[in-house]
């Protein structure tokens, strides 16, 4: 099975970011758009205004001018004939008249151009109002003639053209305003349509960008999980597989272990055996000293006689000694590997039965130590090679039996877990436990840990955990000095399933 | 062994100290023979099938031959002493050797070594073997290689 990266391509990376960084740069300018469209509405809108005030002031001034001119006409037609119908009608026009005005300054109060005419008309209008009032007040009194003249020679003719002439003024400045006017709110008209426009072909754009980014994403999702699918599916493959490269180093090792073992036998045979030669002809020496010290003890020095009966004897002392140590070791190892080499015939085993015979057949040993060992019932069951896990079993029941507390009595458990596909199975003891340092060096070959009290080779662990490897299993140690140690046994629930190489 | 026929010891054993040993121990078992001692497989073929003084032109011989040599294997010689014409072929071969893999010790004696012996690791051991293998060479009829 092929190994599985979940690390997207580096260059669909950046193409995402790149769309991610253009659709955030789009929205930021569709923002932006939204903006400028609200501000140009806001001074449409004015413009709209100032046009509509426009018209207004128009009308006033019309209003005015009309205003004017029918009062005008009533007061000359009161003057011809004195009818009291055009006096009334000029009553009325007349009070028209100073609200028109009125309307008219508040509605230019802003322009200083238009305020002006307005302060040049406005006195006339008084005075055209006062020659008025005198005219209508001599007819009321029945001088007509005496009006008539007057009218003739008073300034009123010169008053109405001049104010006519001053709001015509007022009226030109005004369409110049609206024409203005009108220009500026088209052109924000234009600007409202082309802001508008961009903002469309934006929202476009973005839109389009999104669609991208979330086809993308839904893409790479959809990818991910199909990802994660077949990963979850070959998890079990690959634990397998990972358990049967474990257990591939271990049988090199294994091998390795045996041609080392092997080949370093050869050297240690001579080496033995030219002791035990050594050993052989310095008897004779040694005998031949004691007769020449007899016969003629001149001829013997005290070198030679050191040499014979102490040195030489010594030395082949030693080398005996260590040529026996190193030939345990080897046998050891040779031991250890033959055991590797053994062929594995997984079948259902109840480990609690194989815990009894453990028990049995080390009874006297455990009662000898002042020990107790329980087993927990049941044990979960498994398909594994029955010696084997005796084997790693008696071991660990041994070495908690070997190495106590002292003046505390041995209370030592077998128990177990399922879990999933995997049994693990605990020998806890309460003994004298294993330093930290040392949890994994107690595995190692050769090396012990803590006080060198007991027999041994070191050798016990390192065969339960090559044991434990070929089972497609694993051993660990959970231990506090002085407080007792844990050995956790983890093996596959069915060998069978577990090894495809067996 | 027949002494008469002087029948020769031919061993082919790469370790010096091996052979010493071994020799050492074979005579203190009383066996006077001589003993031709060859250290690779080619110079031991050589001897074996070719020289003028070797067992294959004259005289019976025994060979005791270990496995582990340097430039062949100890099973392609006892092949080539044991195949089909040779005229070495009933001469008798003891084969001793370290190893004590099953399947090698079968394949010795389907090629047809007479003796298969592994020298055992510890020394006391090792010279006893060699001391009853000498015993039991005294005692064995060895045939004369065909002409």
């Amino acid at each position: 099975m092929a190994r599985i990266s979940l690390k997207l391509p580096q260059s669909e990376g950046r193409i995402a970011r790149w769309l991610v960084a253009f659709m955030t740069l789009g929205f930021v300018a569709l923002a932006a758009a939204a903006v400028a469209i609200g501000w140009i509405t806001v001074r449409n809108a004015r413009y709209t205004a100032d046009i509509l005030h426009t018209q207004d002031v128009r009308q006033a001034i019309a209003t005015l001018q009309v205003e004017m001119e029918q009062s005008e006409t009533a007061r000359r037609g009161y003057l011809l004939t004195g009818l009291p119908l055009f006096s009334t009608a000029y009553e009325t026009t007349a009070q028209r008249l100073a609200p028109a005005l009125t309307a008219l300054r508040s509605s230019t109060h802003d322009n200083p151009r238009q305020t002006a005419r307005l302060d040049l008309i406005e006195p006339r209008v008084g005075q055209l109002r006062s020659l008025r009032t005198q005219s209508i007040a001599l007819v009321d009194a029945g001088r007509i003639g005496e009006a008539q003249r007057r009218f003739a020679v008073d300034a009123s003719v010169p008053l109405m053209r001049s104010i006519r002439y001053r709001l015509r003024a007022m009226a030109a400045e005004e369409v110049r305003l609206l024409e203005i006017r009108s220009d500026r709110q088209q052109r924000s008209n234009m600007l409202f349509l082309s802001v508008a426009g961009l903002a469309a072909l934006l929202l476009l754009v973005v839109a389009i960008l999104a669609i991208l980014v979330i086809r993308r994403y839904t893409a790479d999702l959809g990818a991910s999980r199909d990802r994660l699918h077949l990963l979850n599916e070959t998890l079990e493959d690959q634990v397998v597989e990972r358990t049967a490269d474990l257990s591939r180093a271990n049988d090199e090792i294994q091998r390795f272990a045996y041609i080392v073992s092997h080949d370093l036998r050869s050297p240690l045979v001579n080496v033995m055996g030219f002791t035990a030669e050594l050993a052989e002809a310095a008897a004779p020496l040694a005998a031949l000293i004691d007769r020449a010290e007899a016969i003629a003890p001149e001829i013997v020095t005290p070198e030679a006689r050191i040499a014979a009966r102490e040195d030489l004897p010594e030395a082949i002392g030693f080398i005996r000694a260590s040529t026996q140590k190193m030939d345990r070791l080897i046998n050891a190892i040779l031991k250890l590997s033959r055991e590797g080499r053994r062929s594995i015939t997984p079948e259902p085993v109840d480990p609690a039965a194989v815990g009894d015979a453990i028990v049995a057949s080390i009874q006297h040993l455990i009662d000898d130590r002042g020990a107790t060992v329980t087993i927990d019932r049941p044990l979960p069951a498994l398909v594994t090679d029955r010696l084997a896990l005796e084997q790693i079993l008696s071991n660990l029941i041994e070495n908690a039996t070997k190495y106590l507390q002292p003046g505390r009595p041995g209370v030592i458990r077998l128990a177990g877990t399922r879990e999933r596909n995997r049994v693990i199975l605990s020998v806890i003891d309460n003994g004298r436990g294993i330093a930290p340092g040392d949890h994994q060096r107690v595995f190692d070959l050769f090396r012990r840990a803590g006080p060198q009290d007991q027999p041994g080779e070191g050798i016990g662990l390192a065969h339960v955990r090559a044991l434990a490897y070929r089972l497609g299993g694993t051993i660990d140690v959970v231990s506090t000095l002085g407080e007792g140690a844990t050995f956790r046994l983890n093996l596959p629930f069915d060998l069978r399933l577990q090894d495809p190489v067996a | 062994m027949n002494d008469h026929k002087s029948v020769g010891i031919v061993m082919i054993e790469d370790d010096e100290g091996h052979a010493r040993l071994i020799e050492k121990n074979i005579r203190r078992a009383g066996i006077l023979n001589d003993i031709r001692h060859f250290t690779d497989g080619t110079t031991a073929l050589d001897f074996l099938f070719d020289a003028a003084d070797g067992p294959a032109k004259s005289g019976p011989a025994l060979i005791l031959l270990d496995l582990n040599l340097p430039d062949m294997s100890g099973t392609d010689i006892l092949a080539r002493i044991k195949a089909e014409g040779s005229p070495l072929r009933r001469a008798p071969v003891v084969v001793l050797t370290t190893t004590d893999d099953k399947v090698e010790i079968q394949r010795c004696y389907d090629l047809g070594c007479n003796v298969y012996i592994t020298k055992p690791v510890n020394y006391e051991s090792f010279a006893q073997a060699i001391r009853q293998l000498g015993l039991f060479l005294s005692v064995i009829q060895v045939p004369s290689a065909e002409s």
